[in-house]
């Protein structure tokens, strides 16, 4: 109950306060962005493998995100970032697709 | 193949198996039962959600920004046409109120009737009287915008006209006994260039918009027939019947057209002499070989 409230709290938040985003900070956006997904939907997959840990869920979330964004900011400041960020996308990607499969395997049973 | 299915083997994070193994108890716990551990959760989810909307209304957001900055573009580009019309139409009135002066101080001075002549053999001065009207056009099938993609237009281009293709049918225009020749409104001088910038023909640096109508003032009975008997005309079948462009020519009996814009003196000088003396000094021929397009 508390963890729904807290996703529609994102939400509401996300929408209304509007938070103006710095300019240096939106090329990291659609990296952050992969990165929560990720975390997501490893939690999700994690809750139905029956081994979720909020803790590991938090940290996990934060860290991948601030990684993500480290890289590109590095690949940035090196000349690569664009190549950086598709690595980072496609990593992250893969983690997503093989997670959803899991979670499908587990609530449908194939 | 290694990275990837490393990749695909550890796609779900180590920490959670690592916490299980920790607490012991794999396989019992699905979802946080203590207070702290579901506001935990609720953080996390929280912040998910915020990262994954914001990003979306700002990616939104921009949307209505790029429209806007391509409008604002327009906008500009249209205003700057329209500016420079504004300054082209105040150069032809200043150029008619010069061409007045001139006429009528030459009145003063004795006359001299060759000028107007001149200037419209050159160019200088719009003329009017028989001749032919040419309407050319690409070959059905070419896009007609120049919207063109280049790396789908491939080495063979047929049906589309070529500024070279449209010197050497004015070149044989004047070859059959034109008297003054303009394409599109675009009156051609003995200093006007036929050229290219990409799929567009420029005369005089103005781009061209398909079709292009040719009209040459000579004589109406003579100048469709040499035409067809010049190189020029000769040139314009093979084009047709080769590649498929468009192209009509009808005799006129009246034809208007215009005098050349953007002449400019090049070596003539006004006399500082008496006005009389730099009514006659004004000579069509340095003013008129001198005069250039820019």
């Amino acid at each position: 109950m508390i963890a729904v409230l807290g996703l529609v709290a994102g939400i509401v938040v996300g929408l209304f306060v509007q938070p103006s985003v710095p300019a240096s900070v939106v090329p990291y956006l659609p990296i952050a962005v992969v990165a929560a997904l990720d975390a997501v939907f490893g939690g999700v997959r994690a809750m139905l493998d029956g081994i979720f840990d909020d803790k590991v869920f938090v940290v996990s979330f934060l860290s991948n995100v601030v990684v993500a964004a480290l890289i590109v900011f590095l690949g940035d400041q090196l000349g690569v970032g664009s190549q950086l960020s598709t690595g980072v996308v496609v990593v992250l990607g893969i983690r997503i697709f093989s997670n959803a499969a899991a979670i499908r395997r587990h609530v449908f049973r194939a | 193949m290694r990275l990837l299915t490393t990749v695909m083997d550890q796609s779900l994070d180590e920490g959670y198996a690592a916490a299980a193994r920790a607490r012991g108890e794999v396989g019992k716990r699905r979802l946080p039962t203590t207070t702290r551990g579901r506001l935990l959760l609720a953080l996390g989810l929280a912040l998910a959600a915020v990262v994954v909307t914001v990003s979306g209304v700002t990616a939104h957001d921009d949307e209505p920004a790029l429209a806007r900055q391509h409008d604002a573009l327009v906008q500009k580009v249209t205003a700057g046409t329209a500016a420079a019309d504004k300054l082209q139409q105040q150069v032809e009135a200043a150029r008619t109120q010069v061409d007045q002066e001139q006429r009528r101080a030459l009145k003063e001075s004795g006359g001299d009737l060759a000028l107007t002549d001149l200037a419209a053999a050159v160019g200088t001065g719009a003329v009017h009287g028989p001749g032919l009207k040419l309407v050319l056009d690409d070959a059905t099938g070419t896009d007609s915008g120049g919207g063109i993609d280049p790396r789908t237009a491939d080495d063979f281009s047929g049906g589309r006209l070529h500024d070279h293709d449209l010197q050497l049918i004015v070149n044989g225009l004047w070859e059959s006994g034109a008297e003054a020749v303009a394409v599109n409104g675009q009156r051609l001088t003995s200093l006007s260039a036929i050229r290219a910038a990409g799929d567009a023909i420029l005369v005089d640096n103005r781009p061209l918009v398909p079709p292009y109508t040719v009209l040459a003032v000579g004589d109406e009975k003579r100048l469709p027939g040499a035409f067809q008997d010049s190189s020029g005309g000769q040139y314009l079948r093979i084009l047709e019947e080769s590649y498929g462009i468009k192209s009509t020519a009808t005799a006129q009996r009246s034809l208007d057209l215009p005098a050349a814009v953007g002449f400019t003196l090049r070596l003539a000088t006004p006399d500082s002499g008496t006005p009389s003396a730099a009514g006659s000094t004004i000579a069509p021929s340095p003013s008129t070989t001198g005069a250039a397009k820019q």
